[in-house]
């Protein structure tokens, strides 16, 4: 086919003055009938009223950051120089990433976070959150400050909760250290401390936690209720004699959960920009569900490998195709299979 | 992946330089929000054109277009306090209309109308003729993609037939480049099977694919 034989694009019609002429006259016509068309200058107002007190809260945020960097072994937590930013929960939990960490609020929670991704921390103001902080390397822990304790991390999943200044920290994996009025305690996993008994580490409960490695932060929301679970080796040590085991079929685990696991599929997608690394691990997480989001995600994850000429995509693709022969993304993903193949 | 480089943009807003755009928006942009009519007047003649073939490119030729441009412009000043600059206003209120459209697709699916009321007879003129073949090609891609889900859908309009680069089209449909490339090829995976029972669209596809290259 020569140039000339080409059709090209279809051209984009013009409207006429007419028609122009008619959509101007019912758009202001539809504006002035419409109290809510504009959100006016005076009508935002409202918040300024809003930034008072957020920007005491702020205030309040820095001196209890700093209060944290008077420690003696907290040198390196210093005060964040980004804006503090507040994030709160409604009725139901809610999950935010904040740098290459992954908070997850339980319901009616807030927490104040500094921007500094170099010496991140953050300030649970009440309520409970899991915290999944990727390895840090050679920047400054982690440090979240519940009151009068502060948790210093270097790479782990835990949770802390805060009533008024009690505080708790549960640890899933790897080790936090947890300053509390000048004392000091070393949290492993699966052990649990309360600023009631502050010289005390007990094993906790059994949780619903998925055994995510470091590579693979977990990003699975953490229900707000604790739940005991059976299915999944549990790597923490946790003595028997201190645990009572719930029943096992109480509840189905968050990401078995279709609309849950849908809301955290589209989480990730709205993360591959940007965060890939983050958002692959997510599906990764995702995919051991059970639930046909299960599947999608882990086509996504092949996918997004893929893109990211990962050396996992070929793995993660047969996977795919050995764990569900008859899944929706069955030809898409033997075709991209084969065109990685070819690649090589 | 640049598939096309014939589409129409509408980000240069004369020839001033980059900040005084950028200022020149977000003056605009707040000043309509405040309520100024004149501010929006300007705004609507300003933006117009590409909102239209934003929806034009998504929706094909279609009878509520008049409607939808003004379902497009009502989000649009709807949403101007939100607006800070990040972007020019042009691609700001694209964006917007894409949205729009989505909604639109979403909601009634709405089918591509076709542009002739009679049926097409090929002239011996050259040009006409050339005409009439865009004309039926453009309808039978747009009832193909009519079809398609609406996301793949906008995504094939924008990056293929408009010939914008995934980049763009990622922000514009405020998805991840990753995300807009699989669709674009869902979208043409599709297609490509409709076109197996159609002649004149796997022509016409064909064409435009070879465009891409």
């Amino acid at each position: 086919m020569n140039d000339q034989d080409r059709l090209g694009p279809p051209p984009v019609e013009p409207l006429s003055d007419l028609s122009w002429a008619r959509v101007e006259r019912g758009l202001w016509t539809r504006m002035d009938s419409d109290p809510t068309r504009v959100v006016s200058v005076a009508r935002s107002r409202p918040w300024l009223w809003a930034a008072v007190p957020a920007l005491a809260f702020a205030a309040l945020a820095l001196v209890l950051f700093g209060r944290g960097s008077e420690s003696p072994d907290a040198g390196s937590t210093g005060q964040a120089d980004g804006q503090p930013m507040r994030v709160v929960s409604g009725a139901a939990s809610s999950a935010v990433m904040f740098g290459d960490a992954h908070v997850t609020l339980d319901a009616d929670s807030a927490v104040v976070m500094s921007r500094d991704l170099e010496k991140q921390s953050a300030l649970l103001e009440h309520g409970a959150a899991w915290f999944s902080i990727a390895p840090r390397g050679s920047r400054p822990p982690f440090v979240v400050v519940a009151g009068d304790t502060v948790v210093r991390v270097i790479g782990t999943r835990f949770r802390v909760a805060r009533s008024d200044e009690r505080a708790t920290v549960e640890v899933d994996h790897g080790i936090v250290e947890v300053q509390y009025r000048g004392g000091t305690v070393q949290l492993r996993a699966g052990q649990r401390w309360t600023s009631q008994q502050p010289s005390q580490v007990v094993a906790a409960e059994p949780a619903v936690v998925e055994t995510a490695t470091v590579d693979e932060p977990v990003v699975d929301s953490k229900p707000a209720t604790r739940r005991s679970d059976t299915r999944r080796g549990d790597t923490r040590r946790t003595e028997p004699s201190d645990v009572k085991a719930k029943s096992t079929d109480a509840h189905l685990l968050d990401s078995e959960q279709p609309e849950i696991a849908r809301t955290q599929y589209e989480r990730m997608q709205a993360l591959e920009v940007r965060d890939p690394a983050a958002a692959l691990a997510g599906y990764l997480a995702l995919s051991r569900g059970t639930t046909r989001w299960a599947e999608v995600a882990l086509f996504a994850a092949s996918r997004l490998a893929a893109d990211r000429h990962d050396t996992r995509a070929e793995g993660l693709l047969k996977n795919y195709l050995q764990r569900f022969p008859a899944g929706a993304n069955v030809d898409d993903a033997r075709e991209l299979l084969a065109h990685l193949k070819g690649d090589h | 992946m640049r598939l096309f480089s014939r589409a129409a943009h509408y980000d240069n807003v004369g020839t001033a330089p980059a900040v005084t755009v950028r200022e020149h928006d977000i003056d605009l942009a707040r000043r309509a929000s405040s309520g100024d009519r004149d501010a929006q007047r300007q705004l609507f003649l300003a933006q117009r054109a590409a909102v239209h073939h934003a929806l034009f490119r998504i929706l094909g030729a279609n009878r509520d277009l008049e409607d939808l441009i003004q379902d497009a412009f009502l989000e649009i000043f709807r949403a101007l306090p939100s607006f800070r600059g990040d972007s020019t206003l042009a691609r700001w209120c694209q964006t917007i209309a894409t949205r729009s459209a989505y909604l639109a697709i979403s909601r009634r699916r709405p089918v591509a109308v076709d542009l002739a009321l009679v049926e097409d007879v090929l002239p011996s003129d050259a040009d006409t003729r050339r005409q009439v073949q865009m004309r039926l090609a453009a309808r039978r891609l747009y009832a193909a993609l009519d079809r398609l889900d609406p996301k793949h859908r906008i995504a094939f309009a924008l990056a293929v037939i408009d010939g914008r680069s995934l980049a763009e089209v990622a922000q514009l449909t405020e998805a991840s480049v990753v995300a807009v490339k699989t669709r674009v090829w869902r979208a043409r995976k599709d297609l490509m099977k409709r076109a197996a029972k159609d002649e004149v669209l796997a022509s016409y596809l064909a064409e435009l694919d070879g465009g891409e290259r």
